[in-house]
């Protein structure tokens, strides 16, 4: 195989799975076009030494290629390139080692000019056959392939004039010539990683191509749990990420390159605070009690159920997300929620290769997408309103003027105006990343080299997030029969970050602060203290309280894997790797004496306070794998035993300071008081696993897997679980009834089953703890100690059964692809904290039960075509899940999370996990008469909201027994669409998101709404209700007093239903200039929803509270440019 | 074929490097005891112990809901602008409490979270090896606060839960129902029992602040008061005076944190303030009025809660010249500005701290002033007020009022509780000794009248903001709480008090 100038990862790939594939057609003949002295020789004339005796067998191939001017050629599916050889002589004939080859591989030869076709040997067929060249010269055709991507040279292209068998294979520069018979005929290009493309001759005599890549061809290498498995073997349900549809998106965590990729994964962005992990969900929330994150491992190192921020995006290779069970028991105790691969960059065999990106973008909030508020002359119009319309109700006369508090009698005369949410937004702030990559391998080490820098400042002024990265991924051979990798990669970030979540933080209090006050005195300081006059809350200045308040943290992350590899015997491979994950995360948080204090109505100054908190982390952990894999004849056997082990430390310092003699100082040593507490987690797991797999002439396939794991988790009596699960599938398009069919390129049916776990259950539940709780007696100290739970040495594993269906349909060449999945997936004994009788001491107790439901169907459709010039594809992706809640402890069991004046999320058995429930709001009271003809409403006055007396026992009362379900916060579905198109130079990437049919509590409306004067309102609070003649729109309630407006009803339920225009990425190739790349990206453009929010993927209560919005840090818009320059 | 071997020869190697043991998964929380292994040694029992008082800390902490605040001694300031706590804290004030409401499950979890450890050192106890006294001393403060957790959770809420062993799993939990008041009396009183045959009378200064023979003594005296047996109550309340226990001379001293468990001190839950150690109290932080400012507690810009405000009605509750008043209560503050704020707060635990939010007051639970006051109401039941006057005129002279004489015993009775209105206000005593001399349709008649002076003349201003047509109105049934929905709800063996 010759080497080439591969610079995409998708021909990495191939280089893999072996390089220069030609793909033939069953029936086809290549014929070489010109010929060599080599063409004349017999393969039994030519002498040929190899290197070793040892060889996979693509290994052997491209040595020969090397070494003589042949080439093979073969259909991957019939030939297993990986399969490892053992070579009884070295050096001969090339005939006799092929011999040899066909002897041990069961494949046979046929030489026809310079090219070697392989196939798959039938009984007693000649192993190898040589065949003369026929060369018929007519018209000569030339011309150069290029992948359309990046305009990469594409060697080893098959050339083939369709109607015949005439054809030839590029050479290293893409570069073909081939004799047509005719003028009009069409050549058809094809190779393997790219989609077919035919292109009339035309009479021309030079025929200059672009392929269009094809990524989801079947000879694809997935990487799955501790392995790699060819696409067209798999019988699970997983989905890989597709690295180069993603587009130009300026992502500062690895998470928002998930985001409507894979159909089943859900990914939420819940806020913009700059640098956040997103939330990541695969196949609906299944846990009620240990969470619903998947497992995240990264090159084979299981990190946790979170990926962290440190990441560098830049140095990812491939994205694989294990779905079903069948993928994902591998995993055993942690496979439940999904599984994220993540595969960074690896070295691979080619020329030194530097290449530097940089992006720089600029961020804003539409206007579109913020909350409006009144501005200072209307919110005082609203107080003067609202002070007369009491005097109205309550003392039933017309107020005269005089009576007015003149601070608000004449609005129109109100001095300040100010808009608090724009004075802390950022406008325009800056997006950068700067990625410098070098990778080469010319010897014994390969390696890739990488730094990356990114900075994101924030949409709200003062926040930020700094990263700095720097990756080295290395491996060599040490011997023909051992091998070692190591990567080290080490991340340094810094974060500038605010409490900008929920109304009593900055977010909120910016909607609600009362804009009459302005920024600054009129000396040019900063206001400290906004509000607290007419009623309305004090609040700290968000402006100043951004600025002045010291909020840093640095988080420090070093991950290595080092492995070795040993080849032994004929078909064993020995794998051991250790893994090490360190994280320090330093964070501090000082308030200086001059702020005012959070919370209503406190003003400045305040005592200064300094918190500092310092954490380590340190996950170890160590796989063993021994693989053996062989084939014989038809049946292909691929077998695993694997042992590991992991253990993980977590240890925190914390200390907060008070009583600072000055601002100005702010070291925990400058304070008076101090005061500290530190602590330290740890848990462990070992396990052992086991896979089988087994093909019959790639028609059958079947798939089992076992592991028993042990964690430090569970209760004495229940350390071991152990998780099976096994799959199979049919490729019927391997049957000969399909085999021919010009249509269907792949069909293959498969089933999977499996049992998986969740151990998120925090590290010593089980165990029958003590707190301190201490006591002074005589005036000393006296420790005590209470009991802090029950112990339950019972305490076990929480199981997930699933099931899982799935089709793969390939049809015109892979130009369409199709796949369903259809799933059910059961989580039983589930880690809950069950309420018993507080009359045991306790409140809750943990136990194993609870069962819930999460079935779905997932649909995957990709099409891509050519067009002359222009390549189209499409990607789109649906999946539809329902949850249901099965079973709790008894019938009337629910768990229950929120308050009365800020909804709850309710989990009862026979409906969805976390409903919202509340009042159901019908409409507003407008006279005494109507409110005497309801049900009680104690309290109630003209202009509350009527709630349903649900229960029917004539009253509502105020708690929550007239509540009932009012939101359901699940979509009906979730989609992704993926858009590209190259032309010439030019390609274009749009990515699209939406979800439909689900509800959002838009919580902040109880305070922005808040109508008895205390907040700023809504500007949409003009059209409030006053008189029964003035009901204002029917939907805003009276000013005149505060109950029935506020607690958890419909009123603040809203439909979140989206698209969501995530990404429009245009670019240029440079061809000229080793094809680089100039692009301009927009990112999240734009958002066509209902929802009144900023954010419809907002979900601030999180796990199994999903859907709840009390206003979060705004998610901005991006527009960037950025290049790809390669040296 | 050396590589061969050598690779072999690594693989054997690594295998018996990772090969753990079952060792590596034992991991125990380093940052906690684990029970199991505890309750074995003195110096663990005292440590249990040590728990068990330290959670009456937290119990008398929010009392004042639901003995102070529900009463006609304390109101709110009202929170115009924040009505946050509708459902909780002013449905006590306003009486609207239901079984949902969470304060009052909060009262029902925090003494069954008490009692637990109680048993579960009882239990464990009954097999120590250690020194016998000890184990006496131990059981005697033990089963005292068994029965001062009891004799609460019958006044609050009638038939309650009896469980007087710790549970060996959860399961048993559901196995429960309500006893008789009668039953848990009897458990009150056998434990009481105990308690004053097993507890000394003092203990060596550096233990000072545990339950004595006095504080035992005090409270089964309070128990046959209140179950009426009153020549039982005059007994052990009159042993009590052989104690050694006197009035302060000055009332303003027996809450002064400078002048801790003083000779009228018969029991109080110890804090200390000024330190790092966790163990201050709070009370003012809760009683200040919300808009204070630090004019109230002097520490720059620090509001109260305006929670257990004292209502007009209480203020108007003290006598001409009583020197407790000033002591007991303010009746409004200056403000830094110097203006006069007419919002009312409790001054008795108001004293300079160091350090914010952590005050250095103890709670008194049994003073001597307390002990005198019953025994005077005891004997006045048993005889007639004669004897009983010794006991009620030094507390009146105390405070620089009139001794009284001539009295009928009626007269005489209604004196002592309007004594004990005021000598003990804001100590949270005021629901008991309404529900103690009152059936429920008095007390219904006593608190509604209540109720129609405060709303028509509220304490604090309302910003214009009516009272709810259902505020302020008592029904009978309401004399008891109403047992946790909650709990009703998990175990169906549980009844709920008739009228919830």
């Amino acid at each position: 195989m010759k080497k080439a100038n591969h610079k995409t990862f998708l021909r990495m790939l191939r280089l893999l799975s072996g390089c220069l594939i030609m793909q033939l057609f069953a029936f086809h003949l290549l014929y070489a076009s010109d010929g060599q002295e080599q063409d004349d020789q017999s393969v039994y004339d030519i002498k040929i030494s190899l290197k070793k005796e040892r060889y996979r067998l693509a290994d052997v191939l491209s040595e020969i290629e090397a070494k003589t001017d042949f080439s093979f050629t073969y259909d991957d599916s019939k030939v297993r390139l990986n399969s490892t050889i053992w070579l009884e002589k070295k050096e001969g004939s090339l005939g006799d080692i092929l011999i040899e080859l066909s002897k041990l591989e069961d494949i046979k030869f046929k030489r026809i000019g310079r090219s070697i076709h392989i196939t798959r040997k039938i009984a007693a067929e000649e192993p190898v056959e040589e065949q003369a060249a026929i060369v018929k010269p007519m018209l000569l055709v030339s011309g150069q392939v290029t992948a359309s991507a990046d305009g990469g040279e594409l060697p080893g292209v098959n050339v083939l004039v369709k109607g015949t068998n005439i054809g030839t294979v590029t050479d290293i520069e893409g570069r073909y010539s081939i004799n047509v018979p005719d003028p009009n005929d069409t050549l058809m290009f094809s190779s393997i990683g790219f989609a077919i493309q035919e292109v009339p001759i035309r009479g021309r005599s030079t025929v200059d191509v672009a392929l269009l890549e094809d990524v989801q061809s079947l000879s694809e290498v997935v990487v799955v749990g501790y392995g790699s498995m060819r696409k067209a073997d798999i019988t699970n349900a997983v989905s890989v990420v597709d690295m180069e549809k993603i587009g130009e998106r300026p992502a500062s965590n690895m998470t928002t390159l998930l985001q409507g990729q894979a159909p089943g994964v859900v990914v939420k962005q819940n806020t913009g605070t700059p640098g956040e992990e997103l939330e990541v969900n695969v196949r609906g929330i299944s846990s009620l009690g240990a969470g619903s994150d998947p497992l995240y491992v990264i090159d084979g190192f299981a990190v946790g159920n979170s990926v962290g921020q440190y990441l560098n995006p830049a140095d990812i290779e491939s994205i694989t997300v294990l779905k079903d069970a069948a993928s994902t028991a591998i995993y055993g105790a942690r496979g439940s929620n999904g599984v994220v691969l993540i595969t960074t960059k690896s070295a691979k065999e080619e020329k030194v290769n530097l290449s530097f990106n940089a992006l720089y973008g600029v961020q804003n909030i539409p206007d579109s997408r913020r909350t409006e508020m009144m501005n200072g002359p209307e919110f005082a119009q609203l107080k003067k309103e609202a002070f007369m319309d009491r005097i109205r109700y309550y003392e039933g006369r017309e107020p005269a003027l005089e009576e007015v508090p003149l601070s608000i009698r004449f609005p129109e005369q109100t001095e300040h105006s100010t808009d608090w949410l724009d004075e802390i937004l950022n406008q325009n702030a800056s997006f950068q990343n700067y990625n410098l990559t070098m990778s080469g391998g010319k010897g014994a080490v390969k390696s890739v080299l990488s730094l990356g820098y990114l900075n994101q400042e924030g949409a709200v002024i003062e926040t930020g997030f700094d990263r700095y990265n720097i990756r080295a991924n290395l491996m060599g051979d040490i011997n023909p029969n051992i091998s070692m990798g190591w990567n080290i990669a080490g991340a340094f970030t810094q974060e500038e970050y605010a409490n900008t979540t929920g109304r009593d933080a900055i977010i909120g209090s910016a909607l609600w602060a009362d804009p009459r006050y302005p920024v600054y005195n009129e000396d040019g300081t900063l206001n400290p203290y906004i509000g607290g006059t007419d009623g309305v809350f004090g609040t700290p200045n968000p402006v100043m309280e951004l600025k002045e308040m010291q909020r840093d943290r640095n988080n420090t992350n070093i991950l290595s894997n080092g492995y070795v590899d040993f080849r032994f015997l004929k078909d064993f491979s020995f794998r051991s790797s250790v893994n090490v994950g360190l994280t320090n995360v330093r964070q501090k948080e000082f308030r200086p004496s001059y702020l005012a204090g959070r919370g209503f109505n406190n003003p400045p100054p305040r005592e200064a306070w300094l918190n500092e908190f310092y954490s380590e982390l340190i996950n170890l952990s160590t796989d063993q794998l021994l693989s053996y894999d062989k084939t014989l004849g038809d049946h292909n056997i691929s077998a695993m035993l694997g042992f590991s082990a992991q253990e993980e430390t977590f240890r925190t310092i914390s200390s907060r300071g008070e009583e600072f003699p000055d601002d100005v100082v702010r070291t925990l040593s400058a304070a008076a008081r101090v005061n500290s507490t530190s602590e330290e987690q740890g848990w462990s797991l070992l396990a052992y696993f086991a896979r089988l797999n087994y093909s019959f002439q790639d028609k059958y396939l079947m798939s089992a897997t076992f592991r028993r794991e042990g964690s430090s988790r569970f209760g004495a009596n229940n350390k071991w679980g152990n998780f099976p699960a096994v799959s199979a599938g049919w490729r019927i398009s391997e049957e000969p009834f399909l085999q021919n069919s010009l249509i269907i390129e792949d069909l293959k049916l498969r089933a999977s089953w499996g049992v998986t776990g969740n151990n998120n259950i925090g590290n010593y539940t089980s165990l029958s703890t003590m707190n301190p709780a201490n006591y002074i007696l005589g005036g000393n100290f006296a420790s005590g100690q209470v009991l802090a739970a029950f112990a339950n040495a019972d305490l076990g594993w929480e199981q997930s059964n699933q099931l899982n269906i799935g089709m793969d349909l390939s049809l015109f060449q892979n130009q369409l692809m199709f796949t369903a999945e259809y799933y059910q997936k059961i989580t039983n004994d589930m880690l809950l904290p069950i309420e018993i009788p507080v009359i045991s001491g306790f409140q809750t107790t943990f136990s194993n039960i609870g069962k819930v439901e999460n079935t779905g169907v997932e649909f995957a459709l990709g099409y891509q075509t050519s067009i002359n010039e222009l390549n189209l594809r499409a990607d789109f992706n649906i999946s539809f899940n329902r949850n249901k809640v099965l079973e709790i402890l008894g019938e009337n069991d629910e768990i229950r999370n929120g308050g009365f004046y800020s909804t709850y999320n309710v989990s009862v058995p026979g409906r969805p996990i976390g409903m919202f429930h509340g009042f159901r709001m019908l409409g507003i009271f407008d006279t005494e008469q109507e409110i005497d003809n309801a049900p009680t409403q104690d309290g109630a006055i003209p202009g509350v909201y009527i709630y349903e007396d649900t229960n029917g026992d004539g009253v509502i009362s105020y708690d929550t027994q007239d509540m009932v379900e009012i939101g359901n916060p699940h979509p009906d579905f979730v989609w992704g669409l993926t858009l590209g198109a190259d032309y010439k130079n030019f390609d274009i990437n749009v990515l699209v998101t939406g979800a439909q049919n689900y509800d959002l509590f838009r919580n902040i409306e109880a305070t922005t709404l808040n109508m008895d004067g205390v907040f700023n309102i809504l500007k949409e609070g003009e059209n409030r209700w006053r008189s029964a003649e003035n009901p204002g729109n029917g939907w805003i309630p009276t000013t005149n007093t505060w109950k029935w407006q506020r607690e958890s009803n419909s009123r603040y339920v809203y439909d979140g239903s989206h698209a969501w225009i995530r990404n429009v990425s245009i670019g240029y190739t440079i061809p000229s200039f080793n094809n680089s790349r100039v692009f301009l990206s927009a990112d999240n453009l734009l958002l066509i929803s209902q929802y009144p929010g900023n954010n419809p993927d907002v979900n601030q209560r999180g796990g199994i509270n999903p859907g709840f919005d009390d206003e979060t840090y705004p998610v901005p818009n991006t527009f960037s440019l950025g290049a790809k320059i390669n040296f | 074929m050396n590589s061969y071997k050598l690779s072999f020869t690594a693989f054997i190697l690594i295998l018996t490097l990772f090969s753990c043991s079952e060792d590596y998964l034992e991991k125990t929380d380093p940052n906690r005891l684990v029970s199991d292994n505890f309750y074995e040694t003195e110096e663990q029992v005292a440590q249990a112990l040590n728990g068990v008082y330290s959670q009456l800390q937290g119990i008398v902490s929010s009392q004042w809901q639901y003995n102070e605040f529900i009463t006609d001694n304390t109101t709110l300031h009202f929170n115009v602008a924040n009505r946050g706590q509708g459902p909780a804290l002013e449905a006590i004030e306003f009486w609207q409490i239901n079984s949902n409401t969470p304060n009052i499950t909060n009262l029902y979890n925090s003494i069954y979270g008490a009692m637990v450890n109680i048993n579960t050192t009882l239990a464990r106890l009954q097999e120590a090896t250690f020194d016998e006294n000890a184990v006496r001393e131990f059981e005697g403060q033990l089963k005292f606060m068994r029965a001062y957790y009891y004799f609460h959770l019958v006044q609050y809420f009638g038939d309650v839960i009896m469980i007087t062993e710790p549970l060996a799993s959860p399961d048993e939990a559901w196995e429960f129902e309500r006893q008789p008041v009668e039953t848990v009396y009897e458990l009150i009183l056998s434990d009481l029992d105990d308690a004053v045959s097993f507890l000394p009378a003092s203990y060596p200064d550096d233990e000072t602040g545990r339950v004595t023979k006095g504080a035992a003594l005090s409270l089964l005296g309070k128990v046959y008061l209140t179950r009426k047996e009153y020549s039982q109550a005059v007994d052990v309340l009159t042993e009590v005076t052989t104690l050694g226990y006197e009035l302060l001379p000055d009332y303003a001293d027996v809450f002064d944190p400078d002048n801790k468990n003083h000779a009228e001190s018969v029991f109080s839950v110890q804090f200390q303030g000024g330190n790092e150690l966790g163990e201050h109290s709070s009370f003012i932080y809760t009683f200040a009025p919300r808009e204070s400012v630090g004019a109230v507690i002097d520490f720059p810009g620090q509001n109260g809660g305006g929670w257990n405000t004292p209502s007009l009605d209480m203020i108007n509750a003290y006598e001409e010249g009583d020197l407790r008043k000033e002591v007991s209560l303010k009746e409004g503050y200056t403000s830094l500005e110097g203006e006069w704020v007419p919002i009312p707060y409790i001054n008795k635990y108001n004293h300079p701290h160091a350090i914010r939010g952590r005050t250095d007051d103890n709670w008194p639970v049994i003073r001597y002033a307390d002990v005198l006051l019953m025994l005077a109401e005891a004997i006045n039941e048993v005889s007639g007020p004669g004897d009983a006057y010794q006991y009620l005129n030094p507390v009146r002279e105390r405070a620089g009022l009139a001794p009284l004489s001539g009295l009928s015993q009626e007269a005489f009775q209604e004196a002592v509780m309007k004594e004990r209105r005021v000598e003990l206000a804001f100590e949270n005593h005021r629901w008991f000794d309404l529900k103690r001399t009152m059936t429920p349709e008095e007390l219904a008649d006593f608190m509604n009248a209540y109720g129609e002076v405060e709303k028509s003349q509220p304490t604090t201003d309302r910003g214009g903001i009516p009272f709810s047509a259902g505020d302020f109105r008592f029904e009978p049934y309401e004399a008891l709480f109403p047992i946790p929905n909650d709990e009703i709800l998990i175990n169906s063996n549980l009844t709920q008090n008739p009228g919830y």
